[in-house]
């Protein structure tokens, strides 16, 4: 354990040592080549083989069958496209949030109820810090070197939730973007923050999404022109809304329609404009200033779609508690879910 | 050649290092540029021209 701590093969925290013999356990758990690619990055001429991740999943503390997730969610992150272009390099400090959904849940243990955001559940600690630390030994991602982090946040240790499916009113994640109920898959999230929602005092459906769509609007999270966000629903939310007859587009359309700022509130915070270069929010005085895609408007949607708005279920049925995963980037197109590689027992 | 703020020196010459290029030297104009004035940037640049002068012609 001091040798690879000594080598910086580390998150700071202990690692378990790997041996060939316990390496040939995670690599039996997949039917793919070890050597093939998961995820390249260019502009460092680095990549991930699954050799590399199995190594590193190891080192985390998976145990053997957790590997098909850490795959999976590789192929999420891939599919995603920030992580090749360097957003773990970047100051603004993301982090890759997992959400795990169908019978892999129960199967190994990833936690989806009290506690999913916090410590407590193997499969959720080492999932997550398996992607972390294949970051840091496969692509260099050291901080002070190449990951030129501001702050980070507490996420770049290990980032994994699983779906609350059976306390949600609605369809799982993964069935409502068209995956098979009994499908085990990984979504990724490139997230910079996870934001909590304190709301035990309402029944009324428009009240919770107004304090929702709150903390989504907030003008912090501008940099680019528009931003993009997970609601995780507490169950008690989830079933508030539902008992309303709210659907989950019902919802995601209201909360769409109301993160929204006046053009003097942005005005006030220096970020009524965008830059003509970056296209990242500014002051209409700065001398790169262009008017936003909405100028003229006086209400300013931080969302540029619904689809930029994404929805789950996690966490206890036992308050009124949510959060607000701040994802990277505008998005509004299709998540990105891997299925995980069902392995035969 | 490049240009960054000293505050990234580090990853710049860890990307140099790793592209096989350590004794690549990239120049370094001071932290911050977002937050300064048009004329705080020029006063900068000034600074930094010797240094761009001096990578470009490969003069020591």
């Amino acid at each position: 354990m001091e040798v690879y701590a000594e080598r910086s093969w580390t998150d700071g925290l202990p690692v378990m040592p790997v041996t060939e013999s316990y390496l040939s356990e995670f690599l039996a758990a997949t039917g793919r080549s070890p050597d093939e690619v998961l995820l390249a990055m260019p502009h460092l001429d680095r990549e991930c083989t699954v050799r590399t991740a199995a190594i590193n999943a190891a080192m985390a503390g998976c145990r053997p069958e957790y590997f098909p997730v850490v795959l999976a969610a590789w192929s999420a992150l891939d599919e995603e496209g920030y992580v090749p272009r360097a957003i773990w390099q970047s100051t603004t400090g993301t982090a890759p949030m997992l959400l795990v959904n169908g019978p892999i849940r129960e199967r190994i243990g990833v936690n989806s109820r009290g506690n999913v955001f916090g410590s407590g559940f193997r499969a959720n600690a080492t999932i997550g810090r398996a992607i972390r630390l294949t970051a840091i030994n496969a692509f260099g991602l050291r901080p002070h070197e190449l990951d030129q982090a501001t702050q980070g946040n507490p996420a770049k240790y290990t980032a994994c939730i699983a779906e609350n499916e059976e306390e949600s009113p609605w369809m799982p994640f993964h069935v409502e973007h068209g995956f098979d109920a009994e499908t085990s898959t990984v979504t990724a999230l490139t997230m910079r923050s996870v934001a909590h929602i304190e709301a035990r005092h309402t029944t009324a459906p428009e009240q919770l999404a107004l304090d929702l769509a709150d903390t989504i609007r907030r003008t912090g999270a501008l940099i680019h022109e528009t931003i993009s966000a997970c609601i995780a629903l507490g169950p008690e939310h989830a079933e508030l809304f539902a008992q309303h007859g709210w659907t989950k587009d019902d919802l995601r359309r209201f909360v769409f329609e109301h993160s929204v700022n006046a053009r003097a509130a942005l005005a006030a915070v220096g970020k009524d404009a965008v830059s003509g270069q970056t296209r990242w929010r500014l002051s209409g005085a700065h001398p790169d200033a262009v008017p936003d895609s909405v100028a003229g408007s006086d209400q300013v949607r931080v969302l540029n779609s619904e689809q930029a708005l994404q929805i789950v279920v996690a966490g206890a049925h036992n308050s009124g508690v949510s959060a607000v995963i701040e994802t990277f980037g505008p998005r509004g197109g299709p998540p990105a879910i891997a299925p995980i590689e069902s392995v035969p027992a | 050649m490049s240009i960054c703020t000293d505050a990234f020196s580090a990853p710049a010459r860890a990307m140099a290092d790793m592209y096989g290029l350590p004794d690549f030297e990239p120049v370094m104009i001071p932290h911050p540029i977002a937050s300064l004035t048009q004329a705080e940037i020029e006063a900068n640049i000034r600074e930094i021209i010797p240094d761009i002068v001096r990578v470009l012609t490969g003069t020591p």
